[in-house]
């Protein structure tokens, strides 16, 4: 207890914890600060502009309409020869005025914004539909709105938490401090618990006052323009229970950059073997198929979001050699991403103390 | 407090290998040393002869192939939580967060062990840093980091004291503050283990020392009895160039020997007046004669003498393997062979 608050003490007397803290309120201050065109409604000259192009259109449309639908349809009946269930929209073709409108976004994605969200995933619907899919697909996270773009800004903090973490072991053995240190407290694994926990909750207010900056201010901003959209109770919760997570990730990740810390020995190794690790994830996700469950991206996302789901092609041949590609849509529980993250934090932790224990400190 | 007869320190077989990608390398081999309680204790050895090795092992920095170690009867490290609180110590370099205040530093210690916060400028105080207490570590001058690495030994309050080369970097008003430091603490009663390659340094403090060399103890005991122990007084004498063949003969005729050294010559067991009188009598004229100084320095280097730093590399075991089962031939056989006929060893050969 004594060398978790002399531990505490130190992380907070370091100028790496404060400039954490700070560059989390800059990286949401510049969230917010990007959300201030798309959370604004129209102003008069863009509404004035925009019926000046609507009137243009409509005109163009009275003249060439039904030629496009005629053209559309045709395209659409040579389609239905391969997919009969191939819907091309003719019947939604004439133009409308919110087309013309920069896109306002509201606070929560609205009712229709869910909707439209649905089709950005792969089309399997219908026949396998999992209820879990449908459920993502109406959470406050799909779609475009206010919090989702805060939500966004999450994994940066989670990224500064880490940082701190990491650099709160290597700076003091690259120092040459923790030998003077361990002629004061001998016991390895104590000496490492302290340090370990004190990064992992000395950060809690780096991530809390990030996040509560950047969804605080963007809210505020939906506020001052009208644009907050109809927040239910559900999606209150929904942003609680991310807001909760989100905490919960940025102990696991600081835990985690301390246990590099140690085993790499080097900031700059530590820090690169995780951006390593998640470019990786991203730049290979889609071709990794059915390993990309095993993505930290996805694990997070889906222990933040409570849930989340991504796509697989499956290509199967028929006898005349004729491939086939159909997509299903997987989902990854939160509690699935949790306990990864937690499995992750945990062996490397182990691994962590084994080595501190054991290594000579020179 | 000080039972006598009883042990600061005491090491049995203590041995450190340090591994790397580029082989082994031996830092302390089959270590046995025994430090009183009570009083300041030498640690002395030529660079790189495993004295700082060996305080790491017993603080528990790093951890020993083989062998034991006892610190006030605890063994070491499985029991040093035990007894942690009764040693102070500096190891090598000893450094701190540099961009913490020295006051700042001395804090997150003190509070480590639940020492109390007026402790800290005490000690500061004690060392003299109490005006430059805010500056950043970071700032300070060698000297000054050597003396809040002190302070920081002192915040225990401890019965053992540990420094590792405390001098260095000091000025010469520093090494003699430092000296009288560990003087006043020995006499205190306390334990002070001090460890050197400059033997002026411990000679003059030290009421016992512990020599060591590749690594072993090469010799240990009371200063006096280790400077008596090289042989009786010795005479230096200086005669005419055509007188020095006269003169050897001439003492060699009462039973003295008398060798020469350079355009000396170097009588032993004789006092210098005797000498001097020998050789009046016969008409040879001394041009200078002076009783040799028998310190702790011609002790240090006649044990050590075949030491070359960092020249304990064990790289070669395998390769010396194999050189001893097959009869060496060929010119690098001979500067082989050459070589350890001279003593002088290649690779990891014994002295
Ligand atoms: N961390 C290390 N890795 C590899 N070899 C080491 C390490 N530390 C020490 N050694 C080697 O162990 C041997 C003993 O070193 P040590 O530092 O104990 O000597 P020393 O007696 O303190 O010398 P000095 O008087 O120069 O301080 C040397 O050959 C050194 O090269
Ligand atoms: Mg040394």
């Amino acid at each position: 207890m004594r060398l978790l608050r002399v531990e505490l003490r130190r992380l907070w007397m370091r100028r790496v914890t404060w400039g954490g803290l700070l560059l989390a309120l800059v990286v949401a201050g510049l969230g917010v600060a990007g959300q201030i065109g798309s959370a604004q409604p129209p102003t008069d000259r863009q509404v004035a502009e925009a019926e000046a192009f609507y009137a243009e259109e409509l005109e163009r449309w009275e003249e060439t309409g039904e030629q496009q639908v005629e053209q559309c349809e045709e395209a659409e009946a040579e389609a239905a020869a391969d997919d009969p269930g191939a819907d091309f929209g003719c019947d939604d073709m004439a133009p409308r005025l919110e087309y013309f409108l920069p896109p306002t976004v509201s606070f929560v994605p609205d009712a229709d914004d869910r909707e439209a969200a649905a089709f950005g995933l792969p089309p399997d619907r219908g026949e396998s539909q999992d209820p879990r899919v449908a459920e993502i697909e109406q959470s406050v996270w799909t779609g475009w709105s206010g919090v989702g773009a805060a939500a966004g800004y999450a994994p940066a903090f989670l990224m500064l938490a880490f940082v701190v973490g990491v650099s709160f072991m290597t700076a003091e053995r690259s120092t040459g401090a923790l030998g003077m240190w361990l002629t004061f407290e001998p016991r390895r694994s104590r000496v490492y618990g302290s340090k370990a926990l004190a990064a992992a909750l000395g950060t809690v207010p780096l991530v809390v006052a990030g996040w509560a900056a950047v969804a605080g201010g963007i809210y505020t901003l939906h506020a001052v323009f009208g644009t907050v959209g109809t927040v239910t109770t559900e999606d209150w919760v929904e942003i609680g229970a991310f807001s909760v997570r989100l905490v919960g990730a940025g102990v696991l990740c600081a835990a985690v950059g301390t246990a590099l810390g140690v085993l790499l020995r080097h900031a700059v190794a530590a820090v690169g073997a995780v951006a390593v690790v998640l470019w990786a994830g991203a730049a290979f996700g889609y071709p990794l198929g059915a390993a990309q469950r095993w993505t930290p991206t996805t694990n997070l996302t889906a222990w933040l979001e409570g849930g989340t789901a991504y796509g697989v092609a499956l290509e199967t041949r028929d006898e005349s050699g004729m491939v086939t590609t159909t997509w299903t849509t997987e989902v990854v529980t939160g509690l699935q991403g949790g306990l990864y993250l937690l499995a992750v934090a945990a062996v490397l932790t182990l691994l962590a103390v084994v080595v501190f224990r054991r290594r000579d400190v020179a | 407090m000080a039972v006598e007869g009883e042990l600061a320190i005491e090491t049995r077989g203590l041995r450190k290998t340090y591994r790397s990608v580029r082989g082994r390398r031996v830092g302390v081999e089959d270590l046995d040393l025994q430090v009183p309680v009570g009083g300041v204790h030498g640690f002395l050895g030529p660079n790189g002869s495993g004295k700082t090795t060996t305080i790491r092992m017993l603080l528990g920095l790093v951890r020993p192939d083989r062998g034991s170690a006892t610190i006030f009867g605890h063994d070491v490290p499985r029991h040093l939580p035990d007894v942690v609180g009764r040693v102070g110590a500096i190891v090598e370099s000893p450094t701190f967060f540099p961009a913490f205040s020295a006051r700042a530093n001395l804090r997150l210690l003190a509070d480590g062990i639940g020492a109390p916060r007026e402790r800290v400028d005490a000690v500061l105080d004690d060392v003299g840093l109490t005006g430059r207490a805010k500056d950043r570590y970071r700032t300070y001058s060698l000297g000054m980091k050597q003396r809040l690495a002190i302070a920081a030994t002192l915040l225990k309050d401890p019965d053992l004291l540990i420094f590792d080369e405390p001098t260095n970097g000091l000025d010469p008003a520093g090494i003699h503050e430092i000296r009288r430091t560990m003087r006043d603490l020995g006499d205190q009663g306390k334990t002070v283990l001090v460890s050197s390659h400059i033997l002026a340094e411990v000679e003059q403090v030290a009421d016992t020392v512990s020599i060591v060399a590749r690594g072993r103890l090469v010799a240990s005991g009371r200063v006096a009895d280790l400077i008596s122990g090289q042989g009786g007084p010795a005479v230096r004498v200086v005669v005419a160039p055509d007188d020095a063949v006269i003169a050897t003969s001439l003492l060699a005729s009462r039973g003295i020997v008398a060798r020469p050294e350079g355009d000396a010559l170097v009588v032993e067991g004789a006092d210098p007046a005797g000498v001097n009188r020998m050789l009046g009598e016969q008409g040879v004229w001394a041009r200078e004669i002076a009783p040799l100084q028998v310190d702790l320095e011609s002790v240090f280097l006649g044990l050590t003498q075949h030491e070359t730093p960092g020249g304990r590399d064990h790289r070669g075991g395998r390769r010396r393997r194999r050189r001893d089962a097959e009869p060496p031939v060929g010119p690098a056989a001979t500067a082989a062979a050459t070589s350890s006929g001279t003593g002088r060893a290649d690779g990891g050969e014994e002295i």
